[in-house]
This record gives C-alpha cells, sequence and structure tokens, in this order.
C-alpha cells in the first residue's frame, strides 16, 4: 500500500493506493494516525487508487473517524470505485461516513 | 535492512539502464507494473540531473523495514538541482538528504510494499536485477581480457619454438574462452520454473564452443549454445565479442531473429578474417512455455515432448553468423509443456570419432535421447557426455563437446488450468500468495477486474477469520484452498483444521448503528455473504470446509 498526502486549502488528502486489506490495513492504520496525530484532523481519504477494502480496511476508516470526531474534526472519503462502493452500501459505511464522489466535490464540503 | 546492490550512472547509456532495472526491480518487488513505471520514469529524471554533474553519481537500492510493513529504499548518490529535487519531492512520500563518511550527498526516496517481508527467492531476484550488467561493464571486461591477453602474447613472444608458440596460443585461447563460459551449476537455482545445466570438454586442439545462459526480465529466460569456426585466440575473441553482443542486444529486444540479425551484422563487417559462427539462441517464456528460437547454422536441437516423442528442431533460420552482412535471420516458436526438456549441442558430439574413426552421429546421439527418461537437465547432459566418453574409448577428443538442456517446469498455476490448487500456512503473509496465484489466474480467464477485486475481499475476510480465530495452539496450520472456473461458475473451496466454526451460522450484524455506536469489526462474512451468489459450511471429519460459489455473466461481472 502506497500512501501519499497533500494539503489543499487546509483539508489534509490522504491518497491510498492498493487493496486495503488484512496484511495492508495495519501499516495504513499507523500511517493515518500519525496524520492526526500531527494535528491534521480535517481530512479527505482518496480512494481512487484503492482496488478493494475489506473488513479490515473498514476497521480502520471506522477508528479514523472515531478518532477525528473525538478531535472535532471532519473525515471524508472519496473516489470510491464501484467494488470499494458496493462494500459501503452493504456495510452501512454510505451512511456513516461522509462520502463525496470525487476529490473536487469533497473539497468543496468546507 | 537488505542491501540489493548499486546502479551505476557514469556511463553513456546508464539512464536506460537504470530505468529499465528500477522499473524491473519494483515491479518485481511490488507486483505494482503502473506504480513500477511511475517509480522509473521519477528515477531517470532524476538520475539525469545527478548523472550530469556528478563523477560517481549511482542509486543504491535496498529493502528496509518499517513499522508494520517493508520499503523499497532508492538512494540518489550526488549533488541534485532544485529540478531533480523536486522530481523526488513529487513522487516520494519521504524524501530524506543526508551525507555519507566519504562527503557525498545521499537522497533517499522509499517506495511502501504491500508485501511485510519477501521470499528469500524474490530477494535473490532482486539482486540478480540490480547487478545485471551494463553494456560498457561487459565491454570493459572484454578490455580487461584483451589487456590480460596482450600480456599473454607479449610472453608467447618471447618462447622460441614454433610448436611452443602453437601450444601456448592455443592454451590462451582455450583460457579466454573457459573463462567466458557463465557461473556454476545448479544456476538460478530461485527460478522454480526451469532447471537447467551445460557442460563443455574443451578439445585439446581445435574448438571454439561456448554457451551462455541469463534472464532477461522476470518471464524471459534466453539460452544458446555456439560454435565458432577456427581455434586460438582470434577464435576466442570471436566468441567473446559474440557473447557480449547478444547479451546487450538481448537486454531489450525479445526477438531471437532479431537479435541474431544484429550480431551478424555487427559481427560480418570489416570481418577480414573471415570467422563465422553458429548458433541456436532461444528465448522462453517462463510463464507461459512458449519458446522462440532462432538456428543459424548450428547443429538442430531436440525437445523430448512430455507425450514421449522426439522432436527435431528442424528449421534454420539463416547461415552462419559473421559471413555475409544484411541478412534478416527467422525464427520460429513451440509451445513447452511442463516437463519437456530442450537439449542443445555441438557438433563435437556427433563428430566424435573412436578409435576406428567411426562418427559417433546424431541417430546414435537421437536414439540414445529417443530411449532414455532423465530426472532432471543435469541427468540428461551428464549421461550424453558419459556416452559419449564411452564410445570414443582411447582415442582422442578431436573438437570440443558441449551440451546444454533445459527442462522446462512452468509456474504453479500454467495456462490451460482451469482450476488452482494451494496450500497454505495460517500466517497473513499468506492471503498474499493466494490472491497473487488467484488474480494471474483470473487474468489468464479473462475474469473482470471487478470479479478479482470481490473474489480477493472475500478469500481476506475468511482467511483472516480463519488465521485470527480458528486456532487454540501457537502451531503451525495448513489451509488447503481450490478454486475452479466450471460452467461460468467460480466455485472455492477453504479447508482448514481448526476448531469447528460455521462462519455463517451468526446473524447479519446490524448496518445501522452510526460511528459511534458501531462497533469495530463483525462486517466480515456478512460481506462475504453479499458479494457471492452462494455460500457453504459443512464440517468434515477435522475440517471446516466452507464453499463459495460465484456465477460469471457474460461480461464476467457480478
Amino acid at each position: 500500500m502506497n500512501i501519499t498526502t497533500e494539503n489543499i486549502d487546509g483539508i489534509t488528502v490522504v491518497r491510498l493506493a492498493g487493496d486495503l486489506d488484512t496484511n495492508t490495513s495495519t501499516g495504513a492504520q499507523d500511517t493515518i494516525e500519525e496524520i492526526i496525530d500531527g494535528g491534521a484532523t480535517n481530512m479527505l481519504v482518496n480512494l481512487k487508487e484503492v482496488g478493494f477494502v475489506s473488513s479490515a480496511g473498514l476497521r480502520i476508516l471506522l477508528a479514523a473517524a472515531k478518532k477525528i470526531n473525538r478531535l472535532d474534526g471532519k473525515l471524508r472519503i472519496s473516489d470510491l470505485n464501484e467494488t470499494v462502493q458496493e462494500v459501503f452500501e452493504i456495510s452501512g459505511f454510505i451512511t456513516i461516513l461522509k462520502v463525496f464522489p470525487t476529490e473536487e466535490t469533497a473539497l468543496q464540503d468546507a | 535492512m537488505i542491501d540489493l546492490g548499486e546502479i551505476p550512472l557514469t556511463e553513456s547509456g546508464s539512464l536506460a539502464e537504470a530505468r529499465n532495472k528500477i522499473r524491473s526491480l519494483c515491479a518485481t518487488a511490488s507486483g505494482d507494473e503502473i506504480l513500477a513505471t511511475r517509480l522509473a520514469t521519477v528515477s531517470s529524471q532524476v538520475a539525469r540531473g545527478l548523472h550530469q554533474t556528478n563523477r560517481n553519481a549511482r542509486i543504491e537500492a535496498a529493502l528496509c523495514d518499517r513499522r508494520g510493513g517493508l520499503d523499497l529504499v532508492l538512494n540518489f548518490v550526488g549533488e541534485l538541482d532544485d529540478h531533480s529535487q523536486g522530481h523526488l519531492h513529487r513522487f516520494f512520500d519521504q524524501v530524506q538528504a543526508s551525507r555519507s563518511s566519504s562527503g557525498e550527498t545521499l537522497w533517499r526516496g522509499r517506495v511502501a510494499l504491500t508485501a511485510k517481508a519477501l521470499p528469500g527467492a524474490t530477494v535473490t531476484r532482486l539482486k540478480n536485477i540490480v547487478a545485471q550488467k551494463t553494456r560498457d561493464q561487459l565491454l570493459e571486461e572484454i578490455q580487461t581480457k584483451n589487456t590480460e591477453l596482450e600480456e599473454s602474447l607479449e610472453n608467447l613472444k618471447r618462447t622460441r619454438s614454433a610448436k611452443d608458440r602453437m601450444e601456448s596460443e592455443l592454451n590462451i585461447g582455450r583460457d579466454i574462452q573457459m573463462s567466458m563460459l557463465p557461473l556454476s551449476f545448479p544456476a538460478f537455482p530461485e527460478q522454480e520454473e526451469f532447471n537447467v545445466h551445460a557442460a563443455l570438454y574443451p578439445a585439446q586442439e581445435v574448438g571454439g564452443d561456448f554457451y551462455d545462459m541469463f534472464m532477461i526480465d522476470p518471464d524471459h529466460f534466453c539460452f544458446c549454445v555456439g560454435d565458432v569456426s577456427g581455434k586460438g585466440v582470434p577464435a576466442a575473441l570471436f566468441m567473446a565479442v559474440t557473447k557480449t553482443l547478444i547479451k546487450s542486444r538481448a537486454a531489450n529486444d525479445l526477438s531471437p531473429a532479431s537479435i541474431l540479425s544484429h550480431v551478424n551484422t555487427e559481427q560480418a563487417e570489416g570481418n577480414d578474417s573471415c570467422m563465422f559462427v553458429t548458433i541456436f539462441l532461444a528465448i522462453l517464456n517462463l510463464d507461459t512455455g512458449d519458446m522462440v528460437y532462432s538456428n543459424a547454422g548450428h547443429n538442430p536441437p531436440f525437445v523430448q515432448r512430455s507425450d514421449g516423442s522426439l522432436l527435431r528442431l528442424d528449421a534454420r533460420h539463416g547461415p552462419v553468423i559473421g559471413a555475409v552482412e544484411g541478412i534478416a535471420y527467422g525464427e520460429g516458436q513451440i509451445q513447452l509443456a511442463k516437463g519437456e526438456l530442450t537439449y542443445l549441442y555441438t557438433d563435437g558430439i556427433t563428430e566424435a570419432m573412436d578409435i576406428e574413426r567411426a562418427l559417433y552421429s546424431e541417430d546414435r546421439l537421437k536414439h540414445m535421447l529417443d530411449n532414455s527418461s532423465y530426472s532432471s537437465a543435469k541427468h540428461a547432459v551428464m549421461e550424453t557426455v558419459d556416452d559419449v566418453w564411452a564410445f570414443q574409448g582411447d582415442a582422442s577428443q578431436a573438437d570440443d563437446v558441449t551440451v546444454l538442456a533445459l527442462r522446462y517446469l512452468g509456474r504453479s498455476a500454467a495456462e490451460g488450468e482451469s482450476e488452482i490448487k494451494l496450500v497454505i500456512v495460517n500466517q497473513f503473509e499468506e492471503i498474499s500468495r493466494v490472491s497473487d496465484t488467484f488474480n494471474a489466474f483470473a487474468d489468464r480467464h479473462g475474469l473482470t477486474t471487478a470479479v478479482k477485486q470481490r473474489l480477493n475481499l472475500c478469500l481476506d475476510e475468511l482467511f483472516n477469520n480463519i488465521i485470527s480465530h480458528g486456532y487454540k495452539d501457537d502451531d503451525e496450520h495448513q489451509i488447503d484452498v481450490h478454486i475452479r472456473l466450471l460452467h461460468g461458475e467460480l466455485a472455492v473451496t477453504i479447508a482448514d483444521d481448526g476448531i469447528p466454526f460455521n462462519p455463517f451460522r451468526n446473524d447479519p450484524p446490524d448496518t445501522l448503528l452510526s460511528v459511534e455506536e458501531r462497533p469495530i469489526g463483525g462486517l466480515g462474512v456478512h460481506l462475504v455473504r453479499n458479494f457471492m451468489d452462494r455460500v457453504a459450511y459443512e464440517r468434515h471429519g477435522e475440517q471446516n470446509v466452507v464453499q463459495l460459489f460465484k456465477h460469471l455473466e457474460e461480461n464476467g461481472n457480478s
């Protein structure tokens, strides 16, 4: 899993690339937590380069959302492919996380 | 930290080679071709900056543990202008600049790999990619040999009698010839796809045989056998140049016809001494067993087919190399099945003579190959050589004797199979192995990306459950995985010897709870049920047996 970050208008955009599964989620969680701990509580996780998200991946997104909520921050998710979109729908994550079709639309959500 | 070696950037043409190496390094380490191409592009941009300003510019490659994972680390050594630094920062998550003990600046970029650890064979392959010699390095080696040769010639001049000089020159030629032969055996032990063996026994007087074998990239293996006309120093040098030309050309060319055409043009030009060389050269696709070959005036090789028959590769694709400029060589193609043995040799075998001056002959060789089955490539080589020595008896060896045998073993899931079976142990990293194998299988059968993603997701969920919760002890356990494609349906069977557990018995979780109320976990099996058409569980003796079925529609989609 490759993770890059960029700051756009005060929002930390975290771009993940690879599958978010059992083997990659621990590393991804560490990285995302480091980013949050570094003060970035206004965050967009872009999943454009992610093939699928398994429950292990959902788990870390949920953990990030909880952590950011506690810090009065905001977590947005964008660019779900068809498979990930379905995972979010089946799991109900589509209603509990703020999901946007594209990075642009997510960034407009101030 | 595992050091993979360094890629020099000092010679002309080294940028393109560095690019190729980094691409194949990253592709092999990460399995991600897109990432590999991007990394190669960035690295070559940075390398250009280094190359222009630094005398000792190079890229050092290493694997480095990171908390919870593994990084491919590239150190760009040398001064960098702002523009090149910009390239680094745009690509890498993290760039560290530091100064080495020798005062050089070192720019370190890290690429996170999905694997937490790489198998030893992969690490060896990565080192080989980095260590692959560049054209310039090969030329330099030849120059070194030339220098040695000149020294030997000086010695030669000092020897008095013509006979001494003759013998001395032949010895030098033989030394060069033998020093050009590659590696020790077993060669390429890390390649599970084939085993290969070669032997060359130089004759006392005449002889200019050679062979070579090398990986072009992770999927292509090149091997050849040749016989240079003439003897002594000139023949040995002609051979050395031929080998170098083949190897440097093959780095960017997967067509034996094109490689031989190129080598011929180079060698025929200004070939005043009218030397020539016969060559049989083949490139084997390790993934598919597809072997493309070109024969320039060499003895036709044999293939022991899996049905027990013996095939002679009769086609001739052009004249000997070095005789006539501008020839376009042809090439042939053969599909090797698993277990088939390709057998190359030189005329030192067929023209070996016994004490009555009778020839060993191709018929005898053919008869032997037709009536033998070999346990390995080495076995085939040794049996032949023993038979030739037995035939020759007390007669002297007239010409070099060379044999090269290659047995194709294929990859664990070869083309044409509509099922894969594998056994993994209860470790999380093993999930990646299943998904790699399944992805290759899916690609061969044209399954869509969506199907691949969904099945991988289900496998991830089920293996995660079994490995996390299935065992009461800390012992190693095996999990059997069987995936098959039958009548447009994908069927997966997973059997483990863990505690009895039916994953599909529990009720689906409440997916309507809010972020704060939602318990972490408990979703995996729910996803599996939804993504598959049918799921089943059975306790079978000491095993949990889970089955998944997914119907593939015409477009292969869900």
